[in-house]
C-alpha cells in the first residue's frame, strides 16, 4: 500500500523529467511543448509577481458562487419534484431533455442577456451544476427505505417532518454525491464561461496567452486550474465525510 | 365486546381475490394474542389494518369502541425489519415518536433510558444503531414501540431475522415489558413454538381467513424451561395439525 502511494508520487517528477528530457534533446520549438521548466518560470512570475492573482480569485468566486446557485436551486427543486409526483410527470421529460442539452453552448446566449464578465460566467456555472444536484435529490429521496415511511406514517408524522427527519437525511449519501460531480463540472463551467464572455478569470487568461502564443504561461494555467480543481474536490470531500460520519457516529 | 374488535374486515384490491376475507376476531384488554400463518395468508395485512396503516374495504376494525381509519397515538407497531435511523443515536431512535410530537422533555428521557435499561442496551444509549448486533436492534425497536406506553402493541415477526436464543431472549423480555403496564398485544409470526409461548390465544390464518383458533391454558409468568414441558409440545403439535389442515 504504502510502496503503491510512493510508486504514485514518484510517478509525476519522473513524467515532468521525461517531458524536460525530451524538449531539450528533441529541439522541439518551446511554443509547441514548453518544457516545466519553462512553465514554473511562467507560473512563478505569474504568481511573485501578483499578476494571477486577481485571475485566480474571479475564477474561484465564479465557481463558488455558481456551484451554490446552483446547488440551492438544484436541491430545493429536486425537493419539490419528489414531493409532487404529479409536477415530476410533467416536468420530467422536459427534465431529461435539458439534461442531454450541453450547456456550454448555451453561453453565446447567455452573454447576450447578461452581458459579458461574471454574471453570464456564474449563470452558466450555475446551469451545469443544478442538474447533478436535482437529479441526486430526487433519486436520494425516492430511495428512502419503505419501512421507515410506514414507521413515520404510523407515529403520525407530518409531511415536513418525514422530509426533514427521514428522506432527506437517510438520501444524503446520495445527494452528496451530487455535489461532488457538481463540484468538476463547476470548474468546467467557470473556465470555459471565461473563454467564451470573459475578460478576466483563469479561463479568460488562456484565452490571452493563446493570443500571444505563450504556451508556457497556457500550460502555468493548465496547473493553476487543476490545483484549484483538486483542492475544492478534496474539501468537498472532507465536507461529505464530516457530514456522513456526524451522521452515523457510533 | 373486546378491545380491539375486528368486523368481517375484508381487504383486496380491485377484482383479485382479497388478502384479508371477512376476519372476525376480538382482543381483550390486556391480552396477548398471535396469529400464524404461511407467507402470503395475509397476516401482515391484517396487522396494518389494525393498525391504520390500511383502511378496509368492509367491515371495520376497531380499538376502544371507536373505529380505526388512520394510525392513533395509543397504538405501537414493530416492524419485521428494526428500522432504525441509521444517523441517530439509540436514545434518539427510542425517543422518535415523542420527537416527532414536540419536543421530549425530561420524564420522556427518563422513561427511554428505562426501558433501554430494561432491555439491556443503557451502556449504548449515545451509540448509532451501527454499532449494535441483530438482537439489539429489535430490542430498540420494541423500546421505540412501547416509549409512548400504548395501550396495544402489534408486531409484525419482529424476531424472524434472529437466531434461536436471541429470540427466546427477546420474547421473554417481551414478555415482561407488556406485563408490566398491561399492554394488549397482537403478535404474527410464522413460528408455531413462538406463537404457544407468548399467546394467551393463537389464530391460524390461511388464504384470508381465520380458519382455526387454540387457547393457550400455560402458566403466567411463562416459567424458563417450559418450551419442554410435554404441555407446550402437545399445544404445538396440535397448532401445526390445524396448519397442515389449512395447507394443504
Amino acid at each position: 500500500m504504502t510502496r503503491g502511494r510512493l510508486a504514485s508520487w514518484l510517478l509525476l517528477p519522473a513524467l515532468l523529467a521525461a517531458w524536460e528530457g525530451y524538449c531539450r534533446l528533441s529541439g522541439i520549438p518551446a511554443l509547441v511543448v514548453p518544457p516545466p521548466s519553462a512553465v514554473a518560470a511562467a507560473l512563478w512570475n505569474g504568481l511573485a509577481g501578483g499578476r494571477l492573482l486577481p485571475h485566480i480569485a474571479m475564477t474561484a468566486t465564479e465557481m463558488a458562487l455558481g456551484l451554490a446557485l446552483g446547488c440551492v436551486v438544484g436541491f430545493l427543486a429536486g425537493v419539490v419534484l419528489a414531493e409532487a409526483p404529479g409536477l415530476r410527470r410533467l416536468l420530467y421529460p422536459y427534465i431529461i431533455a435539458s439534461q442531454v442539452v450541453p450547456k456550454l453552448a448555451l453561453a453565446p446566449l447567455f452573454i447576450i442577456w447578461f452581458g459579458f464578465g461574471m454574471t453570464s460566467t456564474v449563470a452558466i456555472t450555475a446551469l451545469i451544476c443544478f442538474f447533478p444536484l436535482l437529479e441526486n435529490t430526487l433519486t436520494g429521496l425516492e430511495q428512502t427505505d419503505p419501512n421507515k415511511r410506514e414507521l413515520f406514517r404510523m407515529l403520525r408524522a407530518t409531511r415536513l417532518q418525514t422530509l426533514l427527519r427521514l428522506k432527506i437525511p437517510s438520501g444524503l449519501p446520495v445527494i452528496l454525491a451530487g455535489l461532488r460531480v457538481a463540484v468538476v463540472l463547476a470548474l468546467v463551467g467557470a473556465v470555459v464561461g471565461e473563454f467564451i464572455g470573459g475578460r478576466q478569470g483563469l479561463g479568460a487568461s488562456i484565452i490571452a496567452a493563446q493570443g500571444m502564443m505563450d504556451s508556457a504561461l497556457m500550460f502555468a494555467l493548465f496547473a493553476l486550474i487543476t490545483a484549484l480543481g483538486m483542492i475544492v474536490y478534496q474539501a468537498t470531500l472532507r465536507l461529505e465525510r464530516w457530514l456522513l460520519n456526524r451522521q452515523s457516529k457510533g | 365486546m373486546g378491545f380491539v374488535d375486528i368486523e368481517r374486515a375484508r381487504f383486496g384490491y380491485g377484482t383479485e381475490p382479497a388478502i384479508v376475507d371477512g376476519v372476525d376476531w376480538t382482543i381483550g384488554e390486556g391480552a396477548f394474542h398471535c396469529l400464524v400463518g404461511r407467507s402470503g395468508c395475509g397476516k401482515t395485512t391484517l396487522l396494518k389494518l389494525a393498525a391504520g396503516l390500511l383502511a378496509p374495504t368492509a367491515g371495520a376494525v376497531r380499538i376502544g369502541g371507536a373505529a380505526v381509519r388512520a394510525p392513533r397515538p395509543d397504538v405501537g407497531f414493530v416492524f419485521q425489519a428494526p428500522t432504525l435511523l441509521e444517523w441517530r443515536s439509540v436514545l434518539d431512535n427510542v425517543l422518535l415518536p415523542m420527537a416527532l410530537r414536540g419536543r421530549p422533555g425530561p420524564q420522556d428521557r427518563a422513561r427511554a433510558l428505562e426501558l433501554l435499561d430494561l432491555v439491556g442496551l443503557s451502556a449504548y444509549a449515545d451509540r448509532g444503531p451501527r454499532a449494535l448486533s441483530g438482537g439489539q436492534q429489535s430490542r430498540v425497536a420494541i423500546a421505540r414501540a412501547l416509549v409512548t406506553r400504548p395501550a396495544l402493541l402489534l408486531l409484525d415477526e419482529p424476531f424472524a431475522a434472529l437466531d434461536a436464543i436471541t429470540r427466546e431472549e427477546l420474547q421473554d423480555d417481551l414478555l415482561r415489558l407488556c406485563a408490566r403496564h398491561g399492554t394488549t398485544v397482537l403478535f404474527v409470526t410464522h413460528d408455531i413454538a413462538e406463537a404457544i409461548y407468548l399467546g394467551d390465544r393463537v389464530a391460524v390464518m390461511a388464504a384470508g381467513r381465520l380458519s382455526h383458533t387454540l387457547t393457550v391454558d400455560l402458566p403466567r409468568p411463562r416459567p424458563p424451561d417450559l418450551r419442554y414441558d410435554p404441555r407446550f409440545n402437545d399445544l404445538c403439535r396440535a397448532l401445526r395439525h390445524a396448519m397442515d389442515g389449512e395447507g394443504a
